[in-house]
This record gives structure tokens, sequence and C-alpha cells, in this order.
């Protein structure tokens, strides 16, 4: 199998770990030189292996690289080792084109940046991650992609840290994701448990036998699979910016343009969608969990969408457009049509890196604003930026022959037809489709909008951004009208069977193979989703133009008179963003605070660090007395050191035992000597404590009869003549 | 015990009666003289009653050394250093830490007493009470000790020679004078 | 005479050269009172050596002798170096290892 593989990641990351050291000592061209050939030569190794092993990658499992044993521990084998079949081959193709592109229209962006060789060192760093995400062979591997292109994010989104603002959005990116990714560590310790590897195609080929290990009911009555599947999909979540994570990915717009186009919007927020698609048999095993995907897409659609309606961020507006579209992408692999899923997932990579690309075009001309209520009558002034725009915009209204039309209808066909559900949840579907419906309106509503806002009507930017108004230069007009031309075509992959028999739905018969059946879509139906959903499309356009046409209209104006608290909500996003803060960050940071002031301050820092210093303070005040600094003194101390052992030394042993024995008025006294007897000893008794010794000589034993009963102090007395020294015992003793 | 035995032992008790007591009265007056001078005078006794001790321990060699080595060598040492260094002592025992140091001393008394009475105690021991020279030839002599020191103890005599090298020459680095300017090769 | 009686002489002279020791202000006479300590000790050494008849003891008292020696030599000279830099022989004023 072709180690080549190895080097589609590896390219770009040795490119940034370059850049990271050694980019300041170039100059600009040799930086993004460098980092463009990385990413170039990346996508030609992919495009290479792709079409040289064209026929394997359909109808095999694909081709793995195995580079070596990245983890042996007990019964966990992780091998480091890459796989590319139908679906990573294309994810691969698409992140390396799409990669090139932006790489390709940074240079024109950033072309006053000063930091320019650690931009590239970063974009470099994301392709490579997610490279490794997606050629990634088993779910370890997986997740150091994962959580790479989640680090890149984070360093991207915080590129101008110089503001707080950004530092922050950086943060708030990094860490919803670790709250998905937790889901993701979870379910990937639930799969392991239960089937014992952490190899995709080991887990998809479990699951597509049924496997017990995986039906089996671990909680609640549901399956393994189900919780499998439903952690998995929260690690999806906060990539994929759904509902109830997707709050970061507004937020993440504060990064430079192409880092929105390339990684929140084309590449790292639809790795949820295909990793779902990776283990959909797994998911299929679960038709819970699909209808929770499935749910949670088709409302994330339709609130981002409706959130989208009211905001005036040129970018803002697309960040909630890829919430939305994603919410459409996890219907498609939710209602078990992965590759209607996939379909959409590639369309939308074109059109809305098209239109990030625009926006980025338009703000360069503006000056860095992306305020659209000061734009306006841009068409004339951005000739290509405007054109490029037009067809992304109509791609993602789903007006036909764009690619979105298809991509979109897909999904929607597919949610009206599915199956998964079985007969109980066979309600879903169709629901689902008809709120997709419903967020395709509004989607073709708020596009138009936009669209109307910044290139129709007045130019309503100040005289000053007026007169430096400017197409930007090729570097940037370039990779726009490729993916312009992608947004355009890319519907060609998967034009419905309907529409051409020899070559429709070419997608999916391409990934058959990965990602397994698919639902039956009648030919009727292709037919009434197209007709239905190019209405819809016309429809929003068209009441867009009616309020937005040339400007904010009469009827927009009235609808915010007569809407004002529906209105004032939208435009303030619900207040999700209000509401975290009061049920998380607050509650968090009062407990982060009263552990500070707990555990840190007085704990830690007072007993257990100020603790030891005082205790070695006063230890070393103390000592410090006993330190005189005369010679004499510690010699007098040495002096009665030695008398207090001379006369420990020189005192007779204890006895070990002193045995009292009481036979009516009789008491015998028998002292066992110690380990160190020694002979030669006194020994005096005196029995009834009056001072008298009544017994005396070397017998270490010796008995007494009292004259009649009471309560007696007995003391012995034992001498070493030697030394002269003595010690005494003393008992009392009852005589009965 | 015959006369010639019995006047023997009384003249030999009365030689060590007083050469005793030159040791310990010499030693008490070394320690309680104001002066270093006398001091150093009142040690010399002290060594010379030893030295005389030696002698009637058999240990002739030793004995001679004694007055050669200390009698004479260090006591001149001695004189030496008083000369150079001697000031007036306004008060022979220091008063701080006397307290400690009188404690001390009564330590090292209870010591003493604790040995001494042992030794009497017990001094009907075959080794406690053995008082005639042994049947060794040339016991103590020159020759005798020299042998030995040259024979089996010949590693630890060339030792100590090493140290006394060592001792002369710490003394002298020790005493000279450093001087301030950089020209002196001794920093 | 029996040599009980020198090892009696010989703890005495200790104890007096102890008391010196820990007493005496002048570091002069502590030093002699340290020799002292140190002839005590060879007093006892000669004794022992004459009632085992052993002569290894003479060896002994020889090599205390010789360190005697040595220490009277360095110590004196410690004293002169040390009456040099701060103009005392006195003990209680040379502490400079105070705590």
């Amino acid at each position: 199998m072709p180690s080549e593989l190895r080097m589609i990641p590896l390219l770009p990351l040795l490119s940034a770990a370059y850049l990271i050291l050694f980019g300041r000592r170039h100059s600009r061209e040799s930086v993004h030189r460098i980092a463009c050939l990385a990413v170039g030569a990346a996508f030609l190794v992919s495009a290479d292996v792709f079409f040289f092993w064209f026929p394997i990658l359909y109808q095999s499992n694909g081709l793995t690289d195995l580079v070596g044993t990245w983890l042996a521990s007990g019964d966990l084998q992780v091998d480091l080792a890459l796989r590319m079949d139908a679906l990573s081959g294309l994810m691969c193709l698409m992140v390396t084109f799409v990669g090139t592109l932006i790489h390709i229209y940074s240079t024109g962006y950033l072309a006053h940046e000063q930091d320019y060789a650690r931009f590239f060192a970063y974009l470099n760093l994301f392709c490579g991650a997610m490279l490794l995400l997606v050629l990634g062979d088993s779910l370890p591997v997986m997740f150091v992609g994962w959580e790479g292109v989640g680090l890149c994010s984070y360093l991207l989104i915080g590129f101008w840290y110089g503001e707080a603002a950004n530092a922050s959005a950086g943060k708030k990116a990094f860490i919803t994701n670790r709250v998905g990714d937790l889901g993701f560590l979870i379910g990937m310790f639930l799969l392991f448990r239960a089937v014992g590897t952490l190899d995709i195609p080991v887990l998809v080929d479990t699951a597509r036998a049924g496997s017990p290990s995986l039906t089996a009911a671990l909680w609640w009555g549901q399956p393994v699979a189900f919780w499998a599947a439903l952690f998995l999909f929260m690690g999806a979540v906060g990539k994929s910016a759904q509902i109830p994570l997707y709050v970061w990915l507004p937020d993440a717009m504060a990064g430079p343009t192409p880092v929105s186009a390339l990684i929140h919007a084309a590449t790292m927020v639809t790795a949820g969608v295909y990793m779902v698609a990776r283990l959909g048999a797994l998911y299929l095993l679960a038709p819970v969990a699909l209808a929770i995907v499935a749910g949670v897409g088709a409302l994330t659609a339709l609130f981002a969408a409706v959130i989208a309606l009211g905001q005036n961020d040129f970018k803002k507006v697309l960040a909630y457009s890829t919430i939305s579209q994603l919410g459409f992408m996890f219907v498609g692999v939710g209602t078990g049509n992965f590759a209607g899923g996939i379909f959409h997932l590639f369309t939308h990579a074109f059109f809305k890196a098209g239109l990030f690309l625009c926006a980025g075009s338009v703000m360069h001309a503006m000056a860095g604003s992306g305020d659209i209520t000061r734009m306006g009558g841009l068409a004339q002034k951005l000739p290509f930026t405007t054109w490029v725009f037009r067809v992304c915009w109509l791609a993602i209204c789903g007006v036909p022959i764009f690619s979105g039309f298809f991509s979109k209808d897909a999904i929607v066909a597919g949610a009206f037809a599915t199956e998964v559900f079985g007969p109980r949840l066979h309600w879903v579907g169709p629901t689902l489709g008809a709120g997709l419906l419903v967020a395709a309106l509004g989607t073709a509503f708020y596009m138009s909008r936009l669209y109307c806002l910044v290139f129709t009507g007045e130019c309503r930017a100040d005289l000053d951004t007026r007169a430096h108004l400017h197409e930007s230069p090729f570097a940037m007009v370039g990779p726009l009208l490729v993916l312009g031309l992608g947004a355009l075509l890319a519907g060609v992959m998967g034009l419905p069977p309907a529409l051409s028999r020899s070559h429709g739905d070419l997608i999916g018969r391409w990934l058959a193979t990965a990602l397994g059946r698919q639902p039956e879509v009648s030919r009727a139906l292709q037919w009434r989703v197209m007709a239905t959903s190019a209405l819809i499309a016309l429809a929003g356009i068209g009441l867009a133009w009616r309020f937005f046409g040339g400007g904010v209209r009469e009827p927009a104006r009235r609808f915010t008179a007569a809407w004002p608290h529906f209105t004032a909500a939208v435009r303030g996003k619900f207040f999700i963003d209000e509401i975290y803060d009061w049920l998380v960050v607050r509650p968090l940071r009062g407990l982060s605070r009263v552990f500070f002031l707990v555990v840190d301050r007085i704990l830690i820092d007072k007993l257990l660090v100020g603790g030891w210093t005082v205790l070695v303070d006063t230890a070393g005040r103390l000592l410090r007395l006993v330190q005189v600094g005369d010679v004499q003194r510690y010699l007098a101390i040495f002096a009665i050191g030695l008398a207090a052992l001379v006369y420990v030394m020189a005192r007779p042993v204890a006895p070990s035992e002193v045995k009292v024995r009481i036979e009516g008025r009789s008491a015998t006294v028998d002292l066992t000597e110690g380990k160190a007897a020694v002979d030669k000893l006194e020994y005096g008794f005196d029995f009834d404590g009056d001072g008298r010794e009544d017994r005396v000589g070397a017998a270490a034993n010796a008995n007494w009869l009292y004259p009649r009963p009471g309560h007696y102090q007995l003391r012995i007395r034992i001498k070493d003549p030697r030394w002269n020294t003595s010690r005494t015992i003393a008992r009392t003793i009852d005589i009965p | 015990m015959n006369l010639a035995a019995h006047s023997a032992s009384m003249a030999e008790t009365i030689v060590f009666a007083i050469l005793s007591a030159g040791v310990l009265v010499g030693g008490l007056l070394t320690v309680t003289r104001r002066n270093p001078v006398s001091a150093v005078m009142c040690l010399v006794l002290t060594f010379a009653a030893l030295a005389g001790l030696f002698a009637t321990l058999s240990a002739h060699f030793l004995a001679v050394l004694q007055i050669l080595v200390y009698a004479g060598a260090v006591m001149v040492l001695f004189i030496f250093v008083v000369m150079m260094v001697n000031r007036e002592e306004s008060t022979p025992i220091a008063r701080q830490g006397l307290v400690t140091r009188a404690a001390g001393v009564l330590a090292a008394g209870y010591v003493f007493y604790r040995v001494a009475w042992l030794v009497s105690h017990e001094r009907t021991l075959p080794l406690l009470a053995a008082s005639a020279t042994p049947p060794v030839k040339d016991f103590g002599t020159v020759s005798a000790v020299g042998a030995l020191l040259f024979a089996d103890f010949l590693f630890p005599f060339e030792a100590i020679s090493l140290l006394l090298l060592l001792a002369v020459v710490g003394g002298v680095m020790l005493t000279r004078h450093v001087r301030e300017d950089h020209s002196s090769r001794v920093s | 005479m029996p040599t009980y009686a020198y090892i009696l002489v010989s703890l005495a002279l200790f104890f007096v050269g102890a008391a010196g020791v820990l007493l005496r202000r002048n570091v002069l006479i502590v030093l002699m009172s340290v020799e002292m300590q140190l002839a005590a000790g060879t007093l006892a050494l000669l004794s022992f050596s004459r009632a085992l008849g052993d002569q290894k003891g003479h060896v002994f008292a020889f090599f205390v002798m010789a360190l005697a020696a040595a220490e009277a030599a360095v110590g004196l000279a410690i004293v002169v170096s040390v009456f040099r830099t701060r103009r005392t022989a006195s003990l209680d004023e040379v502490n400079g290892l105070k705590g």
C-alpha cells in the first residue's frame, strides 16, 4: 500500500514547524511560497493517490498506510495508520484544494500583516491536523487531528490577540469545544470497552454485522451503540457548532477572514458531519441516536437561520448561515442519507468559502469594516467579487442549476423518504424535511437581504471609505473565481437520478461502498422536492427584495415596528450568550472564586506554602539561639551530653519484668533481668513500705509473709556497686 | 614481705606521690594563672613531672621525648607566641555563657567522679593492680620502641611525619603577612 | 605503684585540663589545657601498656605526642593570625560562627 499517504498530512505539518521556527528569517515571498507549496504539494499527492488507485478506492475498504504502532497498552493497540477510502479521499481532495486556494488568497488579504510567518505556520498546521483527522484510521488518530484543528482554530481566532475581544473569542471556542471533546472521549471509551478496538474499519464492520457487543443494553434500556453514538455526537456538536454548543462560531469571526473561510466554514466545522458519516454504521444501529442527530440538526438549521435574519455584521450573518447549513448536513447524516450530508458538505465548502472570501474582499475594500448597514451599491466598485458572490448566493439559496440546490434537495428528499427510524419514529423524517424547507426559506431570505444591503442601492459608507473602494488584487480574486466556479458546478456530482439516469447521484454511487445503504427516493418525490424548494428559494429571494432591495425599504420598517420584541430578540441572538453567561459562566466563576479564596489563598498559599515557611523560619530562629558562636559553650554542651550518656549507661539495667506472686499472705517477688543482665548487682527489697529493707543480697528474688491483709508499697532497689549507682522500682501489693 | 622490698616499695610510693603532686599542682596552677607566661612555666613543671611518671612506668623513650618535645620545643613555641600576643586580660573568665560553661565543668566533674569511682572500686582487677615492670626485654627503651615503630608501624609512622610536615606548612601559611598591594603573590 | 594510681592521676589531670578549656578566656591558656589533656591521655596509654606488658602503647603515645606537637603548631599559628586581624586573644571575642 502506498506510503506516500503519510506525505499528505506531513507536508503541511513540516512546513508549519519550519515556519514557526525559522519563519521570521524569511521574506514574505519565501514564507508564502513555502506555505502554499506545502499545501499545494499535499493536494497534488492526494490527487495522485486518489486517481491512481481510483478503482480500489471505489470497490474496497481503501488503502492503508501503517506508519507504526503508536500505543500498545494492555488490550489497547493503536496504530498510527492512515487510510484513504472513497470518503476520506474525497475529503482529502476537498481540504487540500480549498486549503490551497485560501492560502493563495491569504497572501493578498494579509499583505500588510506584521506576523506573516506565524499566520501561515498556523494555517499549515491546521491543514496538517485536518488531513490527519480525515485520514486517521482509528478514532485516537482522528482525535489527534480533531484536537489539532481545535488548537489551530483557537490560535487563529485569537491571531490578533492584541485585542482582548479576539483573545477571549479564541478561548470561548476552545473551551466550548472541550465540552464536546469530553463527549468524544467518553464515546471512544464506550466503544473500546464494548468492541475492544478503536480501529474505524473494524468498528464499522462490527456495527454492520450487528454484533451483540454493540446492541447489548447499557443504560436505561438503550444499547451500547446508542450511547457511544450519542457521546460521539456530543463531540460533533461542539466541533460543528450545533445547538447547544454553537455559541463559539459567531465569535470565531474575530479571526482573519481567510481563517473563517477555511476553518469555520469549509473544513473544520464539517468534521462532526464527517465523523458521523464515517461511523454511519454505528449510528444506523441506534435509530434514536440518529433521530437526535437529525433533530438537533434541523433545530439548529431553523434557529440559526432565524438569528441570521437580524444580524448586521457581514461575517456574523455568514457565521449563522454556516451553523444553519451544518444543521442541514446533520439532518442529512441523521436520516441515514450519509451521501447527501457529505454532498452538501462539499457544495457548502465551495459556496461558503466563496462567500467568506467575498466578505474578505469587501471588507478589504471597506478598510476592515464588516457593518452591512454602512455598505450598499458595491456591485460597481467590486465587479469580480460581486459576480462570485452572486453565484455563491444563488447556490446557498438553492436556486436551480446551482450546486446548493441539488445538495439541499438531496437532504430534504432523503429526510422525506428515510426509513431508518423504524415504524415507531417514522414521522420524524417528514417533519424534519418540512422544517428544513422552512429553514431554506429563511436561508434564501437572509442571504438575499445580505446581498441587497451590500451590493445594491446607494453606498452608505462615509466619503473617505467610499473614495478608497477598490477591487482586490489578483491573489484574492483568482481563488474567488475558482471557488465561484466550484459553487456553480459542484452540483454535477450529485444530480438527482430523476434528472439524469446515467449520471445521477454520482457521489452516492461513489460512496456506496464506504457508507453503506442510502434511503431510496422515488422519482415522484424527487420532482416534488425540486419543485417545492425551487419555489421556496425564489419566494425567499423575492420577499427579501421587497424588504431590502436597494436598501432598507418600507415593508422592512413596518415589520420592525409591528414586531418590536421579536426583532429585538432576533437582533440579540435570542440572548443565548447572556443565558449561558448566567447559567454556566457566572456560577462557574463564583465557584472558581470560592476555590481561589479558600483552596488557593488559604489552604495552599497560607497553610501549605506559608505554613512550611513559618515552620522553617521559626525552627531557624530557635536554632539560631543555640548557635552562639562560642566554642567553649559548644564544648560545655558536649561535656553535658557525655555526662548524660555516662549517667544512663552507668545505672543498672531495669529488669524486663517484675513478677509478683501472692499466695495467701505470702508475696514472692522475682525479677527477670533484661537482656544486658549483669552480675554482681545488689538487691534490696522493702516489702511493707516502712523505709527499711527487709531482704538485701545478691538474689534477684525474695518472699515476705505479711502479718495482716492490707495495701502495701513494695520498693525494690537495684544497686550496681562498681559504678555506685542504683535504681528503684515501686509496686503496690494488695494482700487479701 | 621483707624489709628491703618494703623500703623499695616505700621509696617508690614517695617518688610517685611527689611526681603526681607535681603534675596535678602544676596543672592546677597552669589553669589558674592570670599571666600566660606563668602558665607556661607551670605547664613546664607539669610536663617535667609527667616525664618522671613516664620514667617510673619504664617508658624511658617517652620520658625523654616528653622532656625534649613538650617541655622543650612546644613550650618554647608557646613562649614565643605568648610574647607576640600577650595582652593584659581584664577578666580571666568570660561572663558570657558562664552558666553553660560552669554546667559543662560540673558535667565533666561528674564523669570524672564516676570513672574514678569505678577505677578505685575495681583496683583489685589484675589489669589495674599490676605494679611490676613486665618481663619484656628492653621494655620501653629506645631500641625496643624504635624497632616496633620501624617494623609494625612503619606506615603510620610515615603518615605522622607527613602530618607534621603539613602542620609546619600550614603554620607558615597561616602566619604569613598578607599585603594589601597586588604585587604580592599571595592573595 | 599499681596501675590504678596512675590512671587516677591521669583522670585528674584530664579533668583539670577540661576545666581550663571550658572556663578560661585566654586562647593560649586554653591551648595549654588541651595539651595537658593530651598528656593525660598519654599517661593512661603508658600505664596500661606496662600493665599489659605490650609496647604498642608506647607507639601510640609517640603518635599522640607527634599529633600534639602538630596541633600546637597549627593552633598557635591560628592564634597569631587571629590576633593580627582582630587584635585579640580572647575566645569570647572570636565568635564569627554566631548564628
